[in-house]
């Protein structure tokens, strides 16, 4: 029971991550249209130029993000830009992102080699350590990615319900031309929204680098799960994602801890084939039909 | 069956037949045999992709679900029971097609997974497949499958000289599989699906059937092909198995050579092969998927048919260079036969890259033919029907 309990809190904490990720990946998808593989190439970008940052001045790695969410702002308008002056859309942003997947993948690979690359223990003392409620633990960086998490989704929430910006672009992801014929930039608002993708990407890249050990690849193995936590949750769905998140991280270390770790994708992808199967619009959309 | 091209399978068959036979007179270095080996299995891999996907528009990721169960039951079979290599393949083939098919019936009844949603839900059948066969411990058990000699009849030659043959007599299949279908009901069917699904429904084309037929052959092949492959890994793991190389290569063979022609994929498969051959044989690692990757955006951004029809309109301007560059290298530089061919390759890519409007002003101006101006459709006709 002990073990149960503990697992399931733990995959609820990270469930923070992916959605933090899935955040960025499922306003891309509902408002652009764009399914960016990319997404996850900036995220392992961020957490190489963390580790990077750590390693060479030895402070703290969060202190990272002073320059790397400007700089991923830049990045991910960039990218918009470039999927908005050759209209790519739908499944060509697919192919488009992947080709740009695999040339990131590439240059990390050249940069850091394919070495295992780890932040070192005395950069970050509070990695190992845990908040304990009774004989549950409750560990820092998880908790952190959990309470960075909820943070970014009502910060998104609010941006896209209580801001004229984010009002506009829902209107854009409703009809581009009457939304259009109203006034509203779409240019202008889909560089915006490209740039505060780069800026979740930087956040996701943190505790990336905080929590895992860094691999080239180590984008691959997001993909997968994130793209679960993103159709479970709806497209488009901000708080979809952060539940979707949670769940998903709460049935992977379920299934870990009770069949075995091996089991986790397939009870986790099967989740996923029986939603697109039954309730392709996400679990969190009242049926529209 | 047009009669030119079915004389043209023969032909291309019987000289390649004999081409491992062939190696005292052309003198031809013996890395070539699997070299070519390499170019039939990808032949295989992008042509049978394109069977459900480049004529229906249903872009499946399952490709690397029907390599990974064409691989494993090949591998299992020869290493645990003493079943004849040579019969694993078409077992190979026929799993992966009752799992297409299965795939399919679910999937192929819900109006609202096409598109992306498709795309996903193939993915995620490769992950539950890739982690099945991980927790199996009668098939790998996360272990990995090590596949020491086997034996197969002495008439094939040695090793590279048998997997260039068997892979030969796959890959023709494949791409004479894909001619067939291309040009029979079943193949107009899904070009009419690729138009648009709900208009040929009305019009009586039985699309659940033709999907699922089309999305079974292509499981078959793929999966035949991917049993005889796994005798050339050998160590058989399934983070191999299942990365996202087979799915990418094979969409990006068939995207570069054209999707909409059954010579298409095999001409991309020929290219990309080749290419990523020559880059890696250079340790140049890094280049290489900077340029596959590359590629695969300048493709779908600047050429999205695909180079084959540019190629049958630019064809004797493309041969010119070709002939050019290969005389500049014999000549010039050297180095190995597939590397020269690969820049050949990119030569002639580049030319076919050049936009349609830039070409017939600058070299298309030598190579066409004087015509008339286009027969525009009879104008009266059309605007008494319009009435």
């Amino acid at each position: 029971m002990q073990l149960i309990v503990q697992s399931m809190v733990s995959g609820l904490l990270t469930g923070g991550l992916y959605a933090i990720i899935a955040i960025g990946v499922t306003l891309n998808w509902g408002m652009m249209k764009v399914i960016n593989l990319a997404h996850f190439s900036l995220c392992f970008l961020a957490a190489y130029l963390t580790y990077q940052f750590t390693i060479s001045t030895g402070q703290d790695p969060f202190l990272s993000l002073l320059f790397t969410i400007p700089l991923f702002f830049v990045i991910g308008l960039a990218l918009q830009w470039f999927f908005e002056r050759f209209e790519i859309e739908h499944f060509m942003s697919l192919l488009v992102t992947f080709g740009m997947f695999v040339i990131f993948e590439s240059i990390m690979r050249e940069i850091w080699t394919a070495d295992l690359r780890n932040l070192p223990v005395d950069t970050v003392p509070y990695r190992a350590e845990s908040l304990w409620i009774g004989s549950i633990a409750l560990r820092i960086p998880q908790l952190g990615v959990f309470i960075a998490a909820v943070i970014v989704s009502i910060a998104t929430w609010l941006f896209l319900n209580r801001t004229y910006a984010g009002k506009a672009l829902r209107a854009i992801s409703q009809d581009r031309g009457v939304a259009g014929a109203f006034g509203v930039n779409h240019r202008r608002l889909a560089l915006l929204l490209g740039g505060i993708m780069g800026m979740y990407a930087a956040i996701a890249g943190v505790f990336i680098a905080v929590m895992f050990v860094l691999r080239p690849d180590g984008a691959t193995e997001f993909i997968g799960v994130v793209f679960a936590v993103v159709i479970l949750g709806g497209l488009g769905n901000t708080a979809g994602a952060f539940g979707a998140g949670v769940i998903v991280g709460v049935v992977q270390s379920l299934t870990a801890a009770t069949i075995g770790p091996g089991f986790s994708p397939l009870v986790t992808f099967s989740v996923l084939i029986l939603v697109l199967l039954f309730r392709p619009q996400g679990l969190f959309v009242r049926s529209s039909t | 069956m047009n009669r030119r091209v079915v004389a043209g399978f023969i032909i291309v068959g019987v000289l390649l037949a004999f081409f491992p036979e062939l190696d005292d007179v052309l003198g031809y270095p013996r890395f070539l045999l699997t070299f070519l080996y390499f170019v039939f299995f990808w032949i295989a891999q992008a042509t049978s992709w394109n069977m459900l996907t480049g004529y229906s528009g249903y872009f499946s990721f399952g490709q690397g679900a029907f390599y990974g169960v064409g691989v494993y039951t090949t591998a299992a079979l020869v290493t645990k029971t003493d079943l004849p290599f040579l019969l694993t393949l078409p077992i190979a083939g026929l799993l992966a097609a009752i799992l297409g098919l299965l795939v399919g019936f679910v999937v192929f009844r819900l109006r609202q997974l096409r598109g992306e949603l498709f795309a996903l839900l193939t993915l995620a059948v490769d992950f539950v497949v890739a982690s099945i066969i991980r927790n199996a411990d009668f098939i790998d058990g996360g272990q990995g499958i090590s596949i020491r000699r086997v034996p197969y009849p002495d008439f094939l030659g040695t090793f590279p000289e048998m997997m260039f043959r068997v892979g030969l007599v796959i890959a023709l299949l494949t791409v004479f599989a894909a001619y067939l279908i291309y040009n029979s009901r079943l193949g107009r069917g899904l070009f009419a699906i690729n138009d648009d699904e709900a208009v040929a429904e009305g019009l009586g084309v039985p699309t659940f059937r033709y999907k699922m037929i089309a999305f079974g052959l292509s499981a078959f092949f793929a999966g035949l092909a991917a049993g005889l492959h796994s005798i050339q890994i050998s160590y058989v793991t399934v983070e191999g198995v299942f990365s996202l190389t087979i799915p990418l290569f094979v969409i990006l063979m068939s995207l570069l050579g054209g999707r909409r022609h059954w010579l298409g994929p095999a001409i991309g498969a020929i290219i990309i092969y080749t290419l990523n051959d020559a880059f890696s044989d250079t340790n140049l690692q890094f280049l290489n998927e900077v340029v596959i990757g590359g590629l695969l955006i300048a493709i779908i951004l600047f050429v999205p048919e695909g180079i084959f029809d540019r190629l049958r309109s630019r064809l004797v301007p493309a041969l010119i260079l070709a002939a050019g560059v290969t005389v500049v290298q014999a000549v010039l530089i050297g180095g190995r036969i597939t590397g020269q061919a690969a820049v050949v390759m990119l030569a002639v890519i580049a030319l076919l890259v050049i936009p349609a409007r830039l070409y017939d002003r600058s070299i298309g101006r030598y190579f066409t033919r004087q015509q008339g101006p286009a027969e525009a459709l009879n104008p009266v006709a059309e605007s008494t029907t319009g009435e």
